[in-house]
Formats: C-alpha cells, sequence, structure tokens
C-alpha cells in the first residue's frame, strides 16, 4: 500500500513533500497512473493536487492570462477569458482526449508531461507562454521552451512543483489556428497538430506570424524559416506551399505505430495550407 | 412493457436492456464471491522457442500466493481447439507464439498475483520465427508443429466449379490485382474472463463470458480429463463476442485453477493487454485475384488464391478460410471458378472466429475487383452488378445451386432507386476546399449456419410454471446481438402471451440444452426453429388439459389467449395457473430439437474440408458509401452510409438495425483505422489507445433498410443478420475513394497516409 | 485510511487502502458492478462515475480522491430525487446491445445534458465521444440521449 497525500494547501503540500521525498505529485493522474499501470513509472507515494487551491483558475493580470497548473481543460474550456484571449488554446483543448479525460487531466499535467504529442504545448509556444515554479524554497518563472528539455523531460527540480502558466494577450492576432491529425476524431494522439498565430492586414499580407508543430519532433518544433519567408507575404497558395519546404526541412519527425516520418512530414507542411481563407 | 403479445415483424423492445442499463444485470465479470482468489497466467513473451524451465519458487514462496502450476500439473491431454486439438492448457515443451501460457498463478489477491507472476523465471531457448504468409510458404521454414502432416500449413484446400482457371482464357477482359488485409481484433468491452469452484460433490462450476458453453464443457472435459457431467458452465449475458468469445478463453485454465482452490472461488479477468495480446483475433489475408469478363460485363472465369495467416494454432481457422473460400466470387453468378486457399500456421497471434467469418477479407477483393473491371469495361459500377447478381437457380461461385431467398437482386434495385445514389454527381461536385469526395457500392453476402459436415442444431426447451407463467430455456449465449429478444418475442408470438409472463434462462449446461455456439448468424434461426416447434407442442397440451377441463372434444374449438384458454363458443374461460396447477412435471415441459437443413447435392469439390462446406443459406446486402478524402492529410471520413439487407423477413426492426449498424461500425473501424500490428510476433497495438476503434465522432448515421424477403424454412421467415453486414464497408470505402479519385488501395486499412499516398498519385485503374 | 463520501446520496464511511482504485472499490467492496472497467487506462468510459456531478473516470482516481465527493453510480442515477429519463430512453431506442457501455455511456450523457441541455446531435455524438462502444455504432445512443433531453425539456416549466 501507498499513502496518498491530498493537501488542502501549499503548507500541507511541502509538509507532504518533506515527509516523503521520493512521492511523486499528480493532478488529474491522466498520465501518471496510465504510466504506473504500465509499470514505466514507480512512486512509493503520492501526492494528489487536485484540491490545492492555489494552482486552480484563469486570472487575468493586466497584459497576461494566468492559467493555475492544476486546471483542468474542461475548466479552461468554459472560461470566458480564456474563450475571449487564448481561441488558440481554445481549438487545441477542444480536440485533447475525450470529455472525461478533459474533466480530469490539467494543463500542468499536461506540460509536464513534456511530450512532443501534448497538445497544449505548440498553441503554448507560439503564445510564448512563461511558467511559473515554486518550491518551499521559493518561486522561479522560466519560458516554457526552456523549462520543456526533451521528451518526457523537464526542467523541474525536485521539491519543486508548477503552480501556473502566464501567457501575454495576443492583442494583435487576428487569425488563430490550431490544426490536428491524429487516428480518429477523439480520443485520438496526435500524428502532427500545427498551432499558428497571424496578424494579417486588411489587404491579406503576414504581418506577424508565429508557428509551431507537435508529434514532428523530441519537442515542439518550430520553423523560423517558414515564418520568414511568409512574413511580409500574400497569403496566397503559392506563398504556402514555398513556406512549407521550410517547414518539411525544420521538423525532425520518427516512424511509429500511429504513421510514418514521411508522412508527418508531408503533412507538417501541408497543414499550412489549411490558413488559406475560405 | 407491452402489454399485448409480441407481433412478429414489429419492434420489439429488448427484455434484457432495462437491468442492463440500470446496471444491475450480471455479466460473468460481476461475480466474485467470498474468499475469492485471483488466478492470472504467465505468458511466453518470446514468439517461438522450447522451454528449457520454469521456475516459480520465488513466486510459490511469495505471501498470499496459493498455488503455481505448469504444463506438467495439468490432467488430462492439455489440449484443447475446436477442430484439432493442438493448443496446450499450459505449454509443455514448446511456445508458439508471445501469449503461450507457461504457467498459471493463484493468489489472494490482484496485486500479489502479479506479483508473483512477475517473479516467475522462465526460459525458453528461442527458434527461428514465422512471422508472415511468405514465411510460413517457405519449405524451409521451422515448422510450429511437427507432427502435423501438412507442415505450416493448416489447411490447403480447392474449389473449383465449371471448367475452373482455363476459362479465363475464354474472356474479353481479365484484370489481376493482389489484396492484403490486416488483423482485425474484437475489442468487446468486456475482455475475457471467469469465474470457477469445485462443489462439495466434486463438480467443476464455470461462470464465464463465452458463446459457447456447452462446447466449453467437452473442451475442458478432454483437456483436464474430467468426466463431462462433472462440469458445469454458466454462460451470463456477454459484454460483446463478435466471435472472440466462441472456444477456450479462460476456461480451462479456470478449471484448473479450480482443482487447486480447496472449494474456493477462483477468478480471473484478462485485462486489456492480455486480451490484445492473447485473444483470438481475425484473420490477416493475402488474396491474388484474376477475374475475366466479356465484352459486356458478364462475368466468366475467375481465379484466386488466397493466404490465410491462421497463428499458432488451428483454432477455427481451417474453417474460416472455408467460408472465405466459399464466399471469394461475390454474390454473383461465374460460371468457370478456381479459388485457392492455404491457412497458414505462423508465431503471430492465434487468429479464429470473427463476424463476418473469412468473408470480410475476401469482401475487400471482389468487391474492388467488380469496380475495377466495371472502369476497365467502362460500365456502370452499379449496373455490372446487377447483371451478374444470384438468382433463384443460378449456381454460385463455389458451383452451389441457389434454392432459397437470394435477395442480392433486390438490394441493388434499393440502390439504384435511392436519392443518395441518383444524386451522387451533385453531392460529389459540392466537395469543400482541399476536399474530393467519391461514392462507393459493395454486394456483400455471408452464409448462415455451420455448413456440411458439423450438423447445425438446436434443442429448445420450454416450461409452463405451475404458476402458469412460461419459461424458454436458451441453450445459445447472447452476446449482445439479441438472439434471447428474439426467443421472447417469438415465444410470445407463438403462445400468444404477453412477455411479462415469459422468462427466460440464459444458458446453464446444467439447465438448458445444447444448442450450439451464438456464431455463424445462426442463433435465432436454429434456436427460433426449434423454439416454435417447442411452442406448437406446449399449444397443444394446454389445449389439450384445457380440453378435459372444459370439456370440450375438439381441441380447434379453443383458443389460447393471455394467461388464459377460451372456448369462444360458450365463453368459458380457464386460466393457465389454474391449469398449469394440474399438469405434472413431465408435462409442463416441452423439448424440440430442430436440424439446420444443408445443400442436398454438394457439388464435387471442396473435398479438403471435412466441415463446415458449403451452406445453403446466405444473407444479402448492398452498401453504399459516401466518403470525402482530405488531399492535405489523407484522412477519410464516411459521410453518409446506406445499407440495404436481405435477410427472409425482418422479425423485429429495431434489432435487426441493430446488428446492421453494429456490424457498420466494425466494418468502418475495419476499413478506416483496425490493424493489429504485430512486429517478430509481439503485438505493437495491445491496448485501445494504440488499436484504433470508432469512436461516436468517427461514424456517421448509417440508413439500414431491408429488402423484404421469406425464407421458406426460417422460423417466421427469418434468415440471420448478424455478420452480413460487416462486410460491405472496406470495398464500399475503398471503391469510393477510386471514385474521388485516389489511386486504388490495395491495402488495408485505409489509413490517412495510404490514402495521402494515392491521392497524390491520382487515379488510375 | 478512512475515507468519507456520498454515493448515490447516502453518506458512507469506508476503511480503505487509499491507492486503491476508485473503480475496485465501487466494484469490489461496494459490490455496484455497474460501474465496469474496460482497459483500466483511461481509453474506453465504461469506468465512468460522476464526481460532484461531473463525469469522470473511476479507473484513474484513487480510493483518496472519493474523500469528501459526491459520487453517482449507474445504480444511483436520478433526477431531482426522481428516475431520469435516460434509461428509459436508451431501452426504448435500442441503445443497449451488450450493455456493457451502457451504465458509463448513461452517466457520460447525464454529465453532457446536466452542462447542455438542449444537445445537438453533434453536440450528442462529441459529448460521448469518450465511451466506447463496440455494438451499436452510437447512432441510436445518440437518438436516446436526444430523446432524453426532450423529456427533460418538456417536464420542466419554461423559463
Ligand atoms: C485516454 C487518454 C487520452 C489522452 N489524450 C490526450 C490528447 O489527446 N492530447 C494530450 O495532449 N494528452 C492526452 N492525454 C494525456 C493527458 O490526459 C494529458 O497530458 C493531461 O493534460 C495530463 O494532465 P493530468 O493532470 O492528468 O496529469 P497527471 O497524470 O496528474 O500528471 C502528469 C505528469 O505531470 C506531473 N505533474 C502534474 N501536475 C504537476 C504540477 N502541478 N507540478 C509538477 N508536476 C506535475 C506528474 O508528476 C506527472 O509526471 C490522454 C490521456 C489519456 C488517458
Ligand atoms: S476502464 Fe476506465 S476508461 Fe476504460
Ligand atoms: S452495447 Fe456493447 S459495447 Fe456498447
Amino acid at each position: 500500500m501507498r499513502k496518498v497525500f491530498l493537501p488542502r494547501d501549499m503548507a500541507e503540500l511541502w509538509s507532504a513533500m518533506a515527509d516523503e521525498p521520493a512521492a511523486r505529485v499528480y493532478a488529474g493522474g491522466t498520465d501518471l497512473l496510465v504510466a504506473m499501470r504500465a509499470g514505466t513509472v514507480v512512486a512509493p507515494a503520492l501526492i494528489c493536487l487536485e484540491r490545492l487551491a492555489e494552482l486552480q483558475g484563469v486570472r487575468e493580470e493586466g497584459e497576461e492570462i494566468w492559467l493555475g497548473a492544476a486546471t483542468t481543460h474542461a475548466a479552461l474550456l468554459s472560461n470566458p477569458l480564456v474563450g475571449r484571449h487564448l481561441p488558440l488554446l481554445v481549438q487545441a483543448l477542444r480536440t485533447l482526449g475525450s470529455p472525461p479525460i478533459r474533466n480530469m487531466g490539467t494543463i500542468g499535467g499536461n506540460i509536464c508531461t513534456a511530450s512532443p504529442a501534448g497538445d497544449t504545448l505548440p498553441p503554448l509556444y507560439v503564445l510564448a507562454a512563461e511558467v511559473e515554479l515554486q518550491s518551499p524554497g521559493g518561486r522561479r518563472r522560466l519560458p516554457l521552451r526552456d523549462f520543456i528539455a526533451g521528451p518526457g523531460q523537464t526542467r523541474l527540480e525536485t521539491g519543486e512543483i508548477l503552480t501556473g502558466v502566464r501567457v501575454r494577450k495576443p492583442v494583435d492576432a487576428n487569425c488563430h489556428r490550431f490544426e490536428k491529425i491524429g487516428q480518429r476524431q477523439a480520443l485520438a494522439c496526435c500524428i502532427v497538430s500545427m498551432a499558428a498565430l497571424l496578424t494579417v492586414t486588411p489587404a491579406g499580407v503576414v504581418a506577424s506570424i508565429r508557428l509551431a508543430w507537435g508529434s514532428v519532433g523530441p519537442t515542439v518544433m518550430e520553423a523560423p524559416a517558414a515564418e520568414a519567408a511568409l512574413t511580409g507575404s500574400f497569403m496566397t497558395r503559392e506563398n504556402l506551399h514555398r513556406a512549407a519546404v521550410f517547414v518539411r526541412q525544420a521538423v525532425a519527425p520518427i516512424d511509429d505505430i500511429r504513421a510514418s516520418a514521411a508522412y508527418r512530414r508531408e503533412v507538417a507542411g501541408n497543414l499550412l495550407l489549411r490558413l488559406l481563407p475560405g | 412493457m407491452t402489454t399485448r403479445p409480441p407481433k412478429i415483424g414489429r419492434d420489439f423492445l429488448r427484455p434484457d436492456a432495462p437491468a442492463k442499463a440500470a446496471g444491475v444485470e450480471k455479466y460473468a465479470v460481476d461475480h466474485y464471491g467470498e474468499n475469492l482468489l485471483w488466478a492470472g497466467v504467465r505468458r511466453a513473451g518470446v514468439p517461438h522457442g522450447l522451454i528449457r524451465r520454469v521456475d516459480a519458487a520465488a513466486a510459490r514462496s511469495l505471501p498470499g500466493v496459493r498455488a503455481v502450476l505448469t504444463g506438467g500439473d495439468v490432467p488430462g491431454t492439455n489440449r484443447q481447439g475446436i477442430v484439432h486439438k493442438d493448443q496446450p492448457v499450459l505449454c509443455d515443451a514448446k511456445v508458439r507464439y508471445a501469449g503461450d501460457p507457461v504457467a498459471l498463478v493463484l493468489a489472494a489477491d490482484r496485486e500479489t498475483l502479479r506479483r508473483a507472476l512477475a517473479l516467475i523465471e522462465v526460459d525458453i531457448a528461442p527458434l527461428p520465427g514465422v512471422f508472415t504468409i511468405d514465411d510460413a510458404l517457405n519449405h524451409d521454414a521451422p515448422r510450429l508443429h511437427e507432427d502435423h502432416p501438412g507442415g505450416n500449413a493448416l489447411l490447403q484446400a480447392t474449389i473449383e466449379a465449371g471448367d475452373g482457371a482455363k476459362a479465363l482464357a475464354e474472356c474479353d477482359v481479365v484484370v489481376t490485382e493482389t489484396f492484403t488485409v490486416p488483423i482485425q481484433a474484437h475489442a468487446f468491452l468486456e475482455t475475457e474472463n471467469g469465474i470457477a469452484r469445485r462443489e462439495e460433490d466434486g463438480r467443476i462450476v464455470i461462470i464465464v463470458s463465452t458463446q459457447a458453453p456447452f462446447r466449453d464443457r467437452w473442451e475442458v472435459s478432454h483437456a483436464l480429463g474430467l468426466p463431462m457431467d462433472g462440469i458445469r458452465v454458466i454462460a451470463p449475458y456477454l459484454g460483446g463476442g463478435f466471435g472472440g468469445k466462441d472456444g477456450a478463453t479462460v476456461q480451462c485454465l479456470l478449471a484448473l485453477a479450480a482443482m487447486h482452490a480447496d472449494g474456493r472461488w477462483v477468478k480471473m479477468w484478462w485485462d486489456r493487454e492480455e486480451s490484445f495480446q492473447a485473444g483470438y483475433k481475425r484473420h490477416a489475408a493475402r488474396l491474388h485475384y484474376h477475374l475475366g469478363a466479356k465484352a459486356d460485363g458478364t462475368l466468366h472465369a475467375l481465379h484466386c488464391r488466397v493466404y490465410y495467416d491462421t497463428g499458432a494454432y488451428a483454432h477455427l481457422g481451417g474453417e474460416v478460410m472455408a467460408l472465405g473460400m466459399e464466399h471469394a466470387g461475390g454474390p454473383y453468378r461465374i460460371p468457370h471458378t478456381r479459388i485457392e486457399g492455404w491457412c497458414l500456421y505462423t508465431n503471430n497471434p492465434v487468429a479464429g472466429a470473427m463476424r463476418g467469418f473469412g468473408v470480410m477479407q475476401v469482401s475487400f477483393a471482389f468487391e474492388s475487383m467488380m469496380d475495377i473491371l466495371a472502369a476497365r469495361l467502362r460500365l456502370d459500377p452499379l449496373e455490372i452488378r446487377r447483371k451478374n447478381a444470384l438468382r433463384v437457380g443460378d449456381r454460385n461461385s463455389a458451383g452451389v445451386l441457389m434454392t432459397s431467398s437470394t435477395g442480392i437482386g433486390a438490394c441493388l434495385d434499393a440502390i439504384a432507386d435511392h436519392p443518395l445514389w441518383k444524386d451522387r454527381a451533385v453531392w460529389k461536385a459540392a466537395a469543400g476546399p482541399n476536399k474530393r469526395r467519391g461514392v462507393g457500392l459493395a454486394a456483400v453476402f455471408n452464409a448462415m449456419g455451420y455448413g456440411r459436415g458439423l450438423p447445425d442444431t438446436a434443442v429448445a426447451k420450454l416450461e409452463i410454471t405451475p404458476t402458469g407463467r412460461f419459461v424458454v430455456y436458451s441453450g445459445v449465449a447472447d452476446m449482445g446481438q439479441g438472439n434471447a429478444t428474439a426467443f421472447v418475442q417469438i415465444a410470445g408470438a407463438a403462445l400468444n402471451q404477453e412477455e411479462g409472463m415469459i422468462d427466460l434462462v440464459q444458458p446453464d449446461t446444467d439447465r438448458t440444452l445444447p444448442s450450439g455456439s451464438a456464431a455463424a448468424s445462426r442463433t435465432t434461426y436454429t434456436y427460433g426453429n426449434a423454439l416454435i416447434r417447442a411452442c406448437q407442442d406446449m399449444r397443444r397440451r394446454i389445449l389439450g388439459r384445457a380440453s378435459m377441463l372444459l370439456l370440450v372434444d375438439r381441441l380447434e374449438d379453443l383458443g389460447l389467449l393471455p394467461g388464459r384458454v377460451r372456448h369462444p363458443a360458450t365463453g368459458r374461460e380457464i386460466p393457465l395457473a389454474m391449469l398449469a396447477a394440474t399438469l405434472t412435471t413431465p408435462e409442463r415441459f416441452c423439448v424440440y430439437q430442430y436440424l439446420m437443413p444443408v445443400v442436398p447435392d454438394p457439388p464435387a469439390t471442396g473435398k479438403a474440408f471435412k466441415i463446415g462446406f458449403p451452406h445453403l443459406l446466405f444473407s444479402y446486402g448492398c452498401h453504399l458509401a459516401l466518403v470525402e478524402a482530405d488531399e492535405l492529410t489523407g484522412e477519410t471520413t464516411v459521410r453518409d452510409y446506406l445499407a440495404v439487407t436481405e435477410a427472409g423477413r425482418i422479425l423485429n426492426p429495431q434489432t435487426s438495425v441493430q446488428q446492421v449498424q453494429g456490424a457498420i461500425a466494425q466494418g468502418i473501424g475495419y476499413a478506416l483505422h483496425e490493424d493489429l500490428q504485430v512486429e517478430g510476433g509481439i503485438v505493437q497495438t495491445d491496448d485501445l489507445g494504440k488499436y484504433i476503434i470508432p469512436t461516436a465522432l468517427d461514424l456517421p448515421d448509417i440508413r439500414a433498410v431491408f429488402a423484404q424477403a421469406y425464407e421458406e424454412t426460417g422460423p417466421f421467415g427469418m434468415k440471420g443478420l448478424g455478420e452480413v453486414a460487416s462486410n460491405g464497408p472496406l470495398p464500399a470505402i475503398a471503391n469510393a475513394l477510386a471514385d474521388a479519385g485516389a489511386a486504388r488501395i490495395f491495402r488495408s486499412p485505409l489509413t490517412p497516409e495510404r490514402v495521402l499516398a494515392s491521392l497524390q498519385q491520382g487515379p488510375g485503374m | 485510511m478512512t475515507v468519507q463520501f456520498n454515493l448515490n446520496g447516502r453518506r458512507i464511511a469506508l476503511d480503505v487502502d487509499p491507492d486503491r482504485r476508485a473503480v475496485d472499490i465501487l466494484r469490489e467492496e461496494l459490490g455496484l458492478t455497474g460501474t465496469k472497467e474496460g482497459c483500466g487506462a483511461g481509453e474506453c468510459g465504461a469506468c465512468t462515475i460522476l464526481v460532484d456531478g461531473v463525469n469522470r473516470l473511476s479507473c484513474l482516481m484513487l480510493a483518496a480522491q472519493l474523500s469528501g465527493r459526491e459520487i453517482t453510480t449507474i445504480e444511483g442515477l436520478s433526477r431531482e430525487g426522481g428516475t431520469h429519463p435516460l434509461p428509459e430512453a436508451f431501452v426504448k431506442h435500442g441503445a443497449v446491445q451488450c450493455g456493457f457501455c451502457t451504465p458509463g455511456m448513461i452517466l457520460g450523457a447525464a454529465a453532457l445534458l446536466q452542462e447542455n441541455p438542449a444537445p445537438t446531435r453533434d453536440e450528442i455524438r462529441r459529448g460521448i465521444s469518450g465511451n466506447l462502444c463496440r455494438c451499436t455504432g452510437y447512432q441510436k445512443i445518440v437518438d436516446a440521449v436526444a430523446e432524453a433531453a426532450r423529456a427533460i425539456q418538456e417536464g420542466e416549466p419554461s423559463s
């Protein structure tokens, strides 16, 4: 039998972590308990973060939105601030897992799992998110792209937890697009995804663009060359095709049971075409 | 609850549904028991090898472990198998696939069981593996079963009709192609499980999720050397079966465990991964086709060679292939055929029965071939099918004369008249940006019953209780297909009684009578025929007793009404409760055995099939799939789907639509997603996140309609329809993709990756 | 560890190992076998229960997490104290075949209707997309949920 802690405030959390330094924290358990069942993670004790008010909810803080790490995907989806300011994240969350998975899984869990297929990650990358980390010793902030160290790896330190994510409101963007290819329409692990945040002038010229791809490399992949190629040009089929070539050069997918590397590479580029209006 | 007797041909709500929807129906898996022991299996983990040592010392010494058994502990033959007894309960010398069981553990709880299984050390000297059809065909390949005379060919067979393959030379056009289909998993939600105990009198009781309780008893008896009457098998409602619970899964292991449990209940419940690794599967297959026709589209000759990967043990492999071969020419008149088949042992998971038993594989091939041929001859795909569709009096491609209801023509006509077909050009033209649309047809059929050589029989047992209620003792399991519903409906209609007066006993080898397996689209037909006759006997018996009580000297003058017998001429009545109280026990029971008719003069071909060839009765279907493919990603969506089915008279529209929609759902899964990937004998897609079945968002609304017909031999004119609809989706969708301008795909499933490549390649033949 | 919670409207206290799965507690300790297990890994939805009215998966919840919650299993599903229209609609529309997915499906649908009392067919499909059914092809389930939604709406005074 393992101990399971259910801390109600940060003091209880830190004391549980001090009592059981080898304990694993979890929030929704939709990654951790699955991994424990498979035997790929072994934990002598567990600390469940679901009841920590400090890790819950969404706040508007000036130019920024703060998302509590233990906020479930469903709670984010029904949150008006998220709906208003982060449509890109909303689109991604709608494709994540299934209704019960979204009722349980959290954004913090998705980030800490650091899967290349994590669906919130490409949107958070293009939104230049920062993570907030806390330990009894203090707090720190880190750009998400620095926090994610590799597939399944983060720079979370022992005794530290993720408390929240911060993003700047993308006030200038007028096109928010998340595209995901899975093996089916729900309960689909990502084969390739793309998050795009654009500002397009009324004349149809790309003023600025941020792009990121999921499941086509060890972590979220970016393609600065494609962004550069598109910036300042018209959103035409030809231009997108041209930029897609840079995308296919930038990504580094692998073969697995779901799809081949070649397919992922091809489609990572093709997804740009979905940006064409109409 | 209806208050009037059920009517044949009208919706009749399933009597099993309320308890299931309330969560109170007890499936096998819902049985626990005081002081329960948990049993589990240590599996080989390597696909082929010789067992050097199984060291269970550490496991045995773990507190809470009750027993660890290995091959040497199995009494009896230690062999199970429906047709060939080649599958060990616990392997003694050799393992032939990674899921082969090498040790059985009994433990006090699940956690101890898990730890004990991990502590068993298994030392297996690996042998080279046979993993593909080509491996198995190689004469130098290691043999899985040294004593099998055919080498790695479990069965090699030929069906020939007319002049055979020679007639291809007389054709104006011959198309030649090869098709490949993957392994499909049943993926029922209730995984293989059961619970067993040795009673004080020494008998073993097994409550198990099974499609064949009576055969299970025989399997256990043979494998463990127990007397048949020392075993009782009880089959509650199943949480899905689809063929995967037709054959021993946990049965022999549980009985063996019960022999070592001192009268305690023992439970075995495979987890999802174990079900994928060790459960039975649908055969992967490779199909080589040459189809020849006259210039006007009249089919003239077919030559095909089909290869079925049957995995490590025979199970029903030969019979599955036999049925595939019998259907290899489609529901068409092809005068000259040669159909050759090889059913091959490999070190892959064991393949066996699955809905569309062998037929789903060949349906992909023959219905793709029909479209390829139509395109070559510039004929309309519907017209070429109508031109060649089987009619009564024709011989099918196995040379069997069609003598009973043969409704493929009516199904095709219904499609031709349907707006989805007539307006297809408009629909196709409305595809959005980066989308392509296509419309595809498939005409399919599926035999019913076991076929020649294996009597397809059922024994109905019907009781009137001393209080005047009726009890139907069903000998065939209900895995969800609704045969129990049909039995209540049939009994209610035949006895003119309200549903509420009829109780149903699910299969139990002590209480119900042998009625065969829940398989082969046969359950309602065979048991229903027996039941109707048992009801007729019962009616005569009731009226006979009433005649004595009411002093009426002609049975025709009496009427059996709900709950009573009436003499209309005088208005006198006697309640059944009163009448039944006067019956002695033997009088209260009616038993009737029905035997399905068979092809009276089978053609002189297919001699290699000892059982299961040929078949007399078939159900038919024609499907239309409206499909949209994404040019950027290759994702394929079925936008609309029409299925016309001919299965004799439709007794219960609601449950019939259930069967059709469910079969198509599995068929669409098979077409688009499902692919049990095995690498070097190890299942790669061993959970429901990797083995992809459709969710509610992956399926369209399915229009299921019926071409009404009447099968003279069927109960109230019906034929089985549990399987036929599974055969349509893969070819219909593949044909739709080709119609959308994609290069034809010869390998399923039709994944986005394959579809994208074929869209890029563009139209071909 | 003693875990206290409300189960189907009744307060209960159980002495159990805190790291056992909620699905096992319900089935094995409490005999509530209407909660099914089809995968143990979040992929099938057969183990769905309502936790404070929200559909969650009892195979991915530990006993400790039940503490203080309002748990509803299929055996306790009701609406405002009366019967819930969903089970009856499932029966009437032929949404039950083998029935093994049914309890989880009904609870998932109940949570959907709580959140969205008048869902479209597409919204129903989305709402039950975490509950796999291998038998029905879902169409009759969608019919049943749509009918239950109508029944609830008609039963309620219009606002
Ligand atoms: C059936 C199924 C389908 C899924 N589908 C998708 C999908 O489509 N897309 C997708 O992206 N994911 C999917 N997932 C994965 C998973 O649901 C998500 O990653 C989810 O967001 C994880 O959140 P959680 O709270 O459940 O994580 P948990 O399992 O609770 O935790 C995950 C990891 O993060 C750590 N952790 C969690 N919270 C914190 C914290 N605050 N501080 C420090 N460490 C923390 C844990 O220690 C653990 O290592 C699926 C999972 C399942 C079971
Ligand atoms: S058993 Fe919980 S989701 Fe499958
Ligand atoms: S009714 Fe069988 S799984 Fe849904």
